[in-house]
């Protein structure tokens, strides 16, 4: 009964979403320095959950941790079903395959985290 | 937790009638980084759960201990993505209302917002446009919701960084023909209202007149900072006296059944949560 609808609302929210967390460019009718101001409103938001998550990372990159990351997130906007804790693991291994962190050491079992 | 959920009675399904809603005080939200806190805090007469940060199989102990106590324990969703054009994820909807039954909930929530649209996850609470194409989705996403809870069903403002064009309804209208249309109750979340009046020019009064507060469930109240020029409403600072007045706004018009603080971030000490449970009750006269 609703699928007219729903088909405009998904265009419509699927192209906010490219704007706010890929590359897309502001749709129609928006402000963008309002969609600017999301845009790093979000990006934040995901910054902070990977670093409480993932403090070692944040720790070892210092200064870089923020730049690095918000060039990881530009380019690789969380997809349905990546946990947050994926998007962690997957910023170290891009940040490793940088050269930027080092490669992960294998843990023995007493230095396990988690 | 089954010997939580076991001596209840079991109220009506939420898709029916105009179950009044209880009673529920002042309340905190409670958090892993708090729990001790918020079992020791005076005064706390109901929590609220973040629903996806719980195992319905390995509740807290500090969870299970408040309900032991009496305190009603709620189930607060950020994921189901309402008005979402997607239909709504039945297993997210499963999880939720599993774990209102295991905490024996009056009633569950999530917010009147889209997560996720095009395969991507915004991992936040996104408005949604007002406009009748939004509402018909969002209704029907919600009546299906209703059709696979065990308890009614609450839905709150969300507080936006920015607006949609091409709006055809204020918010009030928005929500107003939403629970008309579902007969959900609403939760207010006033630091949202205030957030959106400072960011958006959203006018307090007339949401306030445009909202049905006779299905108000309870109402959120949260701390914030300005940065730039806008408002962003974190829950990793102390509530402003402005957010206070918007809840005085509302007291004025109904003695809502509920007033919950939510803290997410920069937990401060006993004593300024304790303060601010104050700030609330003081208002609430």
């Amino acid at each position: 009964m609703t699928r007219p609808q729903r088909e405009r609302l998904a265009a419509a929210q699927a192209e906010l979403l490219r704007a706010l967390l890929a590359d897309g460019a502001v749709p129609e009718g928006f402000d963008p320095e309002r969609v600017r101001v999301e845009k790093r409103a979000l990006l934040s938001k995901r910054r902070g959950i990977v670093e409480m998550l993932r403090p070692d990372v944040a720790v070892e990159l210092g200064e870089r941790f923020r730049p690095l990351f918000d060039a990881y997130a530009g380019a690789h906007p969380k997809e349905v079903g990546t946990r947050f804790r994926e998007d962690a693991a997957r910023f170290a291994e891009w940040a490793a395959a940088r050269g930027e962190l080092a490669p992960p050491r294998k843990r023995r079992w007493w230095q396990r985290a988690t | 937790m089954a010997a939580v959920a076991a001596a209840t009675d079991r109220r009506p399904k939420a898709t029916k009638g105009r179950w009044p809603v209880e009673k529920l005080g002042v309340g905190i939200g409670w958090r892993p980084e708090i729990d001790l806190t918020v079992e020791r805090l005076p005064g706390v007469d109901f929590v609220e759960v973040v629903a996806e940060n719980l195992h319905v199989g390995h509740l807290p102990e500090s969870v299970l201990l408040l309900r032991e106590r009496g305190v009603p324990v709620l189930p607060h969703a950020v994921s189901l993505s309402l008005g979402g054009a997607e239909p709504v994820d039945a297993q997210r909807v499963a999880h939720l209302g599993a774990l209102a039954e295991a905490l024996d909930a009056p009633l569950v929530s999530d917010h009147v917002c889209f997560v996720r649209a095009g395969g991507l996850d915004s991992g936040h609470l996104m408005p949604l446009p007002r406009t009748r194409d939004a509402l018909d989705v969002l209704v029907a996403n919600v009546k299906a919701v209703q059709q696979d809870l065990p308890v009614p069903l609450a839905l709150e403002n969300v507080a936006a960084l920015l607006e949609w064009p091409d709006g055809e309804l204020t918010e009030g209208q928005f929500l107003a023909e939403l629970v008309d249309r579902t007969d959900c109750h609403l939760l207010v979340d006033v630091a949202n209202l205030y957030a959106n009046a400072r960011n958006l020019g959203t006018d307090v009064t007339r949401f306030l007149d445009e909202i049905p507060l006779e299905r108000l469930a309870y109402v959120h109240v949260a701390g914030g900072e300005e940065h730039q020029g806008v408002y962003h409403d974190t829950h990793a600072h102390a509530v402003l006296p402005e957010v206070l007045d918007v809840l005085a706004q509302l007291r004025a018009r109904v003695d809502p059944p509920g007033v919950l603080l939510e803290r997410d971030d920069d937990y401060p000490a006993d004593a300024e949560l304790a303060a601010e449970l104050a700030a609330i009750r003081a208002v609430l006269g």
